[in-house]
């Protein structure tokens, strides 16, 4: 892996690195991502990939009213305690 | 009878006061912890006045909870409210933890005791807690060693007897592997069993909190208490407390009509010779009690270790993006005047960020990156729908599923921190169990000649739990 994808992935990751720290990250990378490569060889044929880590449900409650929120209304508004 | 169960007698008895249990127990952590190194933080003062409530409680003549009175502690990646939070990172240095995290909430509710944070692997990325941000937890049993990771802190604790229980959280391995390093019971519950509100994310369809005790039957009655549906948690939910009663007795004592499995692809060439016949002499015990063994196949097992180093970073880029280092650590050395704000994030994070965390956001970040995506991290959500298939069918053979823990015993400190990928192939037999969610124990079963501990990997299909507690316990009474 060459420096130029080094550059790139620090930047979207935000991580400044010394320069010979950079070299060390692009050979622990290459070696990993060595090791990774074996799952090329893995038959996957017509499984769907898998999204988390259930067997994905959305988790609805009943549409009624918290009470514990409704009572700081106070002429229209909802008074909070300070946030900031 | 466990610890938790006998100190509860000892308490209702007026053997021992709440007050001076948790007094010797900060003696023993006084004692021994400047060696082991396993806390971070410690709350004495609040910890005596808690006992001395459950004091009054007793005194009274009330009735106390089987936990009420009971001292734990808590792997510093999980909120306790008040308490500095840390992660085991410097870009957490000074978080002050805001609440308290489902299952605290619901150990104070059940009168247990908190005395203190326990040192993590950074951001519970590691295997041996040499990761962490601030120092090395030693392994009780030799300190030349380590006490596994990331969860070493709590499993050191609770083996060094300077708790009673201590909770951690795995996402790969975290909470067993230092278990059968430290030689303590380790539970990794079904993902999804314990509510995961309040643990720092590392990896979202992975991360599971779960207790280390010395015993099966605490480390059930932990579970029960910090198990359970928690609206605060869309992944969690409740399971049957009831263990099978097709292959499990209603009664301690009875033999169970369990079907056991050993996978032969976790009993390798490079597995140590002592713990491959150790655990071989366990098996046989059990198979003198009339338990039905035979040997199943995972053919996926090599595959689980790759699958989980592509998921695990791409959650893991994810879930630490938030981290700006802005509030909570030390400003940085302000040795070059940042530029800008996205400079300043570039700074924090690069320096507030251990190496092996920025590791593997890199790692993260290019899997999940245009042109990578498909090649490698849909390719291994598909590997890890394999992996979740194939356990199902082997649970249609086999109830349960042993293992070794580790493929060694515990190791030297520095041995493997010069490559990362031999310190991540100590999960090697503990990953399979995060890929597919389903709930693992690790059983402490003997010594090897350096006197080093051995553990037990015992697998259960998802949500049988109260089941695999069960099947432990018969097997511990065994050893």
């Amino acid at each position: 892996m060459d420096f130029t994808e080094i550059d790139h992935l620090l930047d979207l990751a935000r991580l400044e690195v010394q320069p010979n720290e950079k070299e060390q990250i692009a050979q622990d990378l290459s070696k990993i991502l060595d090791y990774v490569e074996q799952l090329q060889k893995v038959d996957t044929t017509g499984l769907e990939p898998m999204n988390g880590g259930t067997f994905g449900e959305n988790v609805l409650r009943e549409d009624i009213i918290n009470p514990q929120k409704s009572n700081f209304k106070k002429e229209g508004y909802f008074e909070v305690p300070p946030i900031f | 009878m466990g610890m938790i169960q006998e100190l509860h007698q000892k308490l209702i008895n007026h053997e021992i006061t709440a007050s001076q249990l948790v007094s010797d127990y900060f003696k023993v952590i006084e004692d021994k912890d400047k060696d082991i190194q396993a806390f971070l933080v410690l709350e004495k003062e609040k910890a005596l006045q808690s006992a001395s409530e459950v004091d009054n409680k007793i005194q009274r003549g009330e009735t106390i909870d089987i936990l009420e009175g009971i001292p734990y502690a808590v792997k510093d990646n999980i909120l306790v409210k008040g308490i500095k939070t840390t992660a085991g990172s410097k870009i957490l240095e000074n978080y002050v933890a805001s609440y308290n995290a489902t299952v605290i909430q619901k150990l104070n509710e059940a009168g247990a005791i908190f005395i203190g944070k326990t040192n993590p692997d950074e951001f519970a990325m590691g295997s041996s807690t040499e990761n962490s941000a601030f120092f090395t937890t030693k392994n009780p049993y030799d300190l030349t060693r380590v006490p596994g990771g990331s969860s070493g802190g709590s499993a050191a604790a609770v083996a060094a007897k300077m708790s009673s229980f201590a909770l951690g959280s795995d996402t790969g391995g975290s909470i067993r592997q230092p278990a059968a390093f430290c030689g303590v019971v380790g539970l990794k519950p079904s993902y999804g069993a314990v509510s995961r509100y309040g643990l720092i994310s590392m990896a979202s369809s992975l991360d599971v909190i779960g207790p280390f005790t010395e015993t099966v039957d605490d480390a059930e009655i932990v579970f029960r208490t910090i198990s359970g549906k928690d609206p605060m948690d869309s992944t969690s939910h409740n399971i049957s407390s009831i263990p099978d009663s097709r292959f499990l007795p209603a009664q301690a004592g009875q033999i169970p009509n369990s079907k056991i499995g050993l996978p032969k692809e976790y009993f390798i060439e490079g597995l140590d010779l002592e713990i491959r016949s150790r655990i071989e002499e366990v098996i046989n015990k059990i198979k003198n009690n009339s338990i039905t063994i035979k040997e199943v196949s995972l053919p996926s097992t090599t595959a689980a270790l790759p699958c989980y180093y592509i998921i695990m970073p791409a959650e893991v880029s994810s879930n630490l993006a938030r981290y700006d280092g802005i509030r909570y650590s030390p400003l940085s050395n302000l040795e070059s005047p940042i530029t800008s704000l996205h400079d300043l994030y570039f700074k924090n994070r690069g320096e507030g960020f251990g190496k092996e965390v920025r590791r593997r956001i890199v790692l993260g970040t290019y899997v999940l990156s245009k042109g990578y995506y498909d090649a490698y991290y849909k390719k291994a959500q598909r590997v890890r729908r394999l992996i979740v298939n194939e356990f199902q069918k082997v649970f249609e053979e086999v109830n349960f599923l042993i293992t070794p823990t580790t493929p060694t015993p515990p190791f030297k400190i520095g041995e493997k921190t010069s490559d990362p990928l031999s310190m991540y192939l100590s999960d090697i037999f503990t990953v399979s169990a995060n890929i597919s969610g389903l709930p693992a124990l690790n059983l402490p079963i003997g010594f090897t000649k350096e006197h080093l501990p051995i553990g037990l990997q015992i697998i259960g299909p998802y949500n049988s739990d109260y089941s695999l507690l069960q099947i432990a316990k018969f097997i511990e009474e065994l050893l």
